[in-house]
Order: C-alpha cells, then sequence, then structure tokens
C-alpha cells in the first residue's frame, strides 16, 4: 500500500466513528429529493454529503490533535496532503455510486426519463461541483485549520458556484456543451490545489 | 554522523513567535541512556523536542538522530516514539481501532505486544480514548511506542498531571525499555524527582538557552545552595548568585561550587538537590514576570555549558 493510500485509509478511520452521522445526513437528502427530482440527486448529495463527509478529518483532525500523529507517523507531509485528497475523491466516488443507484431506482419508480445521456451530464456536473468545493477548501483547510476557517471555506465554493451559474447563465441544456470539458476541469483544479496547498502548507519542514 | 549517540543538538537556534526563540542550544545523549530535560514551563523544552523531532525548522546548527541528520528520512520515524502530555489520537477511536489505524504504518508493529502491554497497564480493548484517564492516555502512547519497538523514547512532560502511583509506573517502564542496550530515552519534564531514579543525563534549559548539561552526578556536583542572613548573601565576594530568594530573615541562592568558598564563613554551603537546581536556574524567568521575589541569575551564557 502506498504511503497515499495509508493516509487515505487514516481519514477513513478518523471519520469512522462519526458514520452514523453520516448516514443520517444521507438519508436525509435522500427523502428531501426523492418526491423532487431523481435527476438533481446526484449532484444534491454530492455537494451536501461529500463535501462534509471529505472535510471531516480536518475538523475531527482540529479536535484531536491529529496533526501532531501525522508528524509523528513514517509518513511523508506530501502523502498527508495527497492523501486528504485521495480520500475526497474515494467519498466523491462512493457517494455518486451510492446517489446513481438510488437516482436510477427513483427515476424509475416515479416514471421519469434518466437515460445514459442525462447520467453522464449529472456525474459530469456533480464532479465538477465536487471539485471546486474541494480545490477551494482544502488548501484553506490546510494554510488555517478548519476550525478558523471553516465559514469562509463553506461559503467561498458556494458562491464561486452561483457565480459560475449566473454569469455563464447556465442550465442543464446549456451545460450539456460543457460535458466533456467538465472531468479534465475538474482534475486540473484538484491537481493545482493540492500544489497550492502543498506551498501554503505551514507545517512543511523544509 | 555518530552512530553511537542516539541524537544530538549543535547550536540549534529557532525562533518561536516574536517573544521565544530557541538560542544556540547544544547537548548530546549516547544510546543506552536516560536523559532528563528540565525546565519550568516555558523554558524551551517543546520547542527543542519539537526541533529534535523534525516538527520544526530550526535557523542555524544541526540536529543529529539516531545516526541521521534531521531533517531525516521518514523511515527515522520507525525508530522514534512519542509521548507528549496530550493524546494525539481521535478520542472516539477503542483501543483496537488505535491498532487497527496505526498498524500500517509500522513496519515492525507488533500486534501481540500491543494487547499484552494493554493488559498489563489494565487497558481495555474495548474503552474509547476519549474516556481514558490521563495516566492511562500516557501508558497508550507508551504501548503505543514500544509496540512498534521504537528505539529511542521522546517524552514530553508525561507526568504533569500524574498521581504518584502512576509516575513511580512509568519509572519501571522506561527502566524495562532500558534493558535494551540499543534504547534511549529522552524525557521532558519540570518534576525533577522522576528524574531520581532513572536519570543518567540532565540539561537544564531556562528562557531557551542550555544552561548545563552532563551526567547527573556532574549536575549536582556542579551547583551548592548556600543559605545565609539577608546580608551575607552578596555577589561582592565574586561568587555569582544564581535564582536568590530573599526574604526579611534569611536568603538562600544557588552558587557554582568552585565559587561557594568565596562567600563568608556565616554561609551555609550545601549539597543541592535536582529540585534546588531546577528552582533556582528557573527562578529567573517568574522574577521577570513579576510572580515573586526571587533575583534573577545575572547571566546564564553558554559559558556554562560543558
Amino acid at each position: 500500500m502506498t504511503a497515499i493510500a495509508r493516509m487515505a485509509l487514516l481519514d477513513l478511520r478518523t471519520v469512522a466513528p462519526y458514520r452514523r452521522q453520516g448516514l443520517v445526513l444521507l438519508g436525509l437528502v435522500v427523502l428531501l429529493f426523492a418526491n423532487k427530482s431523481a435527476v438533481a440527486l446526484v449532484p444534491a448529495l454530492v455537494l451536501l454529503v461529500t463535501s462534509q463527509i471529505a472535510a471531516y478529518p480536518f475538523l475531527v483532525a482540529d479536535k484531536a490533535g491529529l496533526e501532531t500523529l501525522y508528524a509523528v507517523l513514517p509518513l511523508p507531509r506530501r502523502s498527508v496532503l495527497y492523501g486528504h485528497y485521495a480520500w475526497a475523491t474515494a467519498s466523491f466516488l462512493g457517494t455518486a455510486a451510492v446517489g446513481t443507484a438510488l437516482a436510477v431506482v427513483l427515476a424509475r419508480v416515479e416514471a421519469v426519463p434518466f437515460g445514459e445521456h442525462t447520467l453522464v451530464t449529472v456525474l459530469a456536473v456533480s464532479w465538477a461541483l465536487f471539485a471546486v468545493n474541494v480545490a477551494i477548501q482544502f488548501p484553506l483547510f490546510i494554510r488555517f485549520g478548519y476550525s478558523r476557517i471553516s465559514v469562509v471555506g463553506t461559503t467561498v465554493p458556494l458562491a464561486a458556484v452561483t457565480l459560475a451559474v449566473v454569469r455563464l447563465h447556465l442550465t442543464m441544456t446549456s451545460i450539456e456543451t460543457w460535458v466533456p470539458l467538465l472531468w479534465p476541469a475538474g482534475v486540473a483544479a484538484l491537481v493545482i490545489s493540492a500544489t497550492v496547498a502543498m506551498t501554503a502548507d505551514h507545517r512543511r519542514v523544509r | 554522523m555518530s552512530s553511537d549517540l542516539a541524537f544530538a543538538l549543535r547550536g540549534v537556534s529557532t525562533t518561536v513567535g516574536s517573544n521565544f526563540a530557541l538560542r544556540d542550544v547544544s547537548f548530546q545523549l549516547p544510546t543506552g541512556y536516560v536523559m532528563g530535560l528540565i525546565g519550568a514551563n516555558g523554558a524551551g523544552k517543546t520547542t527543542t523536542i519539537r526541533c529534535l523531532l523534525g516538527m520544526r525548522p530550526v535557523e542555524t546548527g544541526e540536529i543529529e538522530l539516531l545516526g541521521h541528520r534531521v531533517p531525516g528520512p521518514v523511515s527515522l520515524r520507525q525508530d522514534v516514539g512519542v509521548v507528549l502530555d496530550h493524546t494525539y489520537l481521535v478520542g472516539d477511536w477503542r483501543l483496537a481501532e488505535v491498532e487497527r489505524t496505526l498498524r500500517p504504518f509500522y513496519d515492525r508493529w507488533d500486534g501481540a505486544r500491543y494487547r499484552q502491554l494493554l493488559d498489563e497497564f489494565g487497558l481495555d480493548l474495548r474503552a474509547k480514548v476519549k474516556d481514558l484517564s490521563r495516566g492511562m492516555a500516557v501508558k497508550l502512547t507508551i504501548t503505543v511506542a514500544l509496540s512498534h519497538h521504537a528505539r529511542l523514547l521522546v517524552l514530553d512532560e508525561p507526568t504533569s498531571g500524574l498521581d504518584p502511583v502512576t509516575r513511580d509506573e512509568l519509572s519501571g517502564i522506561i527502566g524495562d525499555f532500558l534493558i535494551d542496550e540499543g534504547h534511549s530515552v529522552l524525557f521532558s519534564t519540570h518534576i525533577t524527582s522522576d528524574l531520581d531514579h532513572i536519570g543518567d543525563y540532565l540539561t537544564l534549559i531556562h528562557d531557551g538557552r542550555i544552561v548545563r548539561t552532563g551526567t547527573k552526578d556532574e549536575i549536582l556536583e556542579a551547583y551548592r545552595v548556600v543559605r545565609g542572613g539577608p546580608d551575607d548573601l552578596t555577589e561582592s565576594a565574586g561568587a555569582h548568585l544564581i535564582g536568590v530568594r530573599r526574604t526579611s530573615t534569611a536568603a538562600q541562592a544557588l552558587v557554582r561550587t568552585e565559587e561557594a568558598g568565596l562567600l563568608g564563613g556565616d554561609v551555609l554551603v550545601e549539597a543541592p538537590t535536582l529540585e534546588e537546581i531546577a528552582v533556582h536556574v528557573g527562578a529567573g524567568s517568574r522574577s521577570r514576570r513579576g510572580a515573586g521575589r526571587h533575583q534573577p541569575e545575572p547571566s546564564l551564557s553558554t559559558g556554562e555549558i560543558k
């Protein structure tokens, strides 16, 4: 197992004791969207659940002093940072898989058309939302700590997404032209974010 | 790099914020021994340890740890066990989860030893970290350190807040750890009695500077406590009085052994305890904060370092 994978696993174990809260949140979002829109379920899950799960290790780390643990463990600092991104990406994939399965079932129940084309668009939009959120939040969490920046870290990504929707006049139809770009753009955002996080990391010992 | 040293700091300086700095810190520990790092709160013990462990960058000087220059290879951390005055584990982890979480990081993790030590210390695998008492939490972090077969234990104020029985148990644990000649311990504390039985070497730190370092016997032999009337203790005789404490009827100070004879015959000269040395050496910082009637030692420079 690589150091980054070990760190991602440490993030999983860090949030594991709080899995009930995560499941409650997941259930609430599903209930909320079950009667509204099967199509919106996946991005809603990504925005409301994945963003919480991905950032939760930072919250627990702040409370439990895990930065000291990271410094004591035989683990390069860059693996700690990249491991957080790996954990976030894994949590996106997990939530997207669960959300997609639920959305397909809901669409069947509601007799709403939810074909392959819609699914691709919805997943690409969800990925972009996830990437923007993480790309903005993580360098801030790493630089300042979760507690000091959580409000800014939550509002800035939301503001960025809202601004993009308004300025670019985005609708589900118009966004389809962007779909081929959303996947690589999301990857690029995460790579740039991880690089910024490495530079901004005040715990790095040069 | 010398392989017979557990660690060495040579001329290390670093600035912490705008109010504190380690200045020209130098001391070393041969492999197989226990070093006590003694200083008052805020003297620089934790900063020194953070520099030693590579958690904090140094501005000047060099650090050697288990034969490697710091910051060294990440694999060096396989050989170092760190015990702090607080736990750095998730409070909601059960002790079984602590093992499952940490095991993948250590090449020599010994699960059987982890469970055996928990059993010896009376810790339940099902207990949560947040439910452990302070003493139990210290035992847990020592258990983790011993379970990955660390060669160097670094303990930062592990006994503060512990009852005497638990502190005595801790001494026993360290004694057992040292049965292996390749094992060494750095033990920072402001409770000097912790080091009465297990300390081989001592380093006195005050206000970010090393006052003196050497074997315990050398340190005890280096100073004398002098007591007399309020007017008996003056520096006019040429003796450098360290941490003078005066009341209306008496005065007490620490002096270097070779200077004790310079004081008059009315002065009582006695061998100090470790605690007396720590109290007088640390008195300067408290006096500057206005909390007592101590007179700070005029200069505790690196000239004191052996």
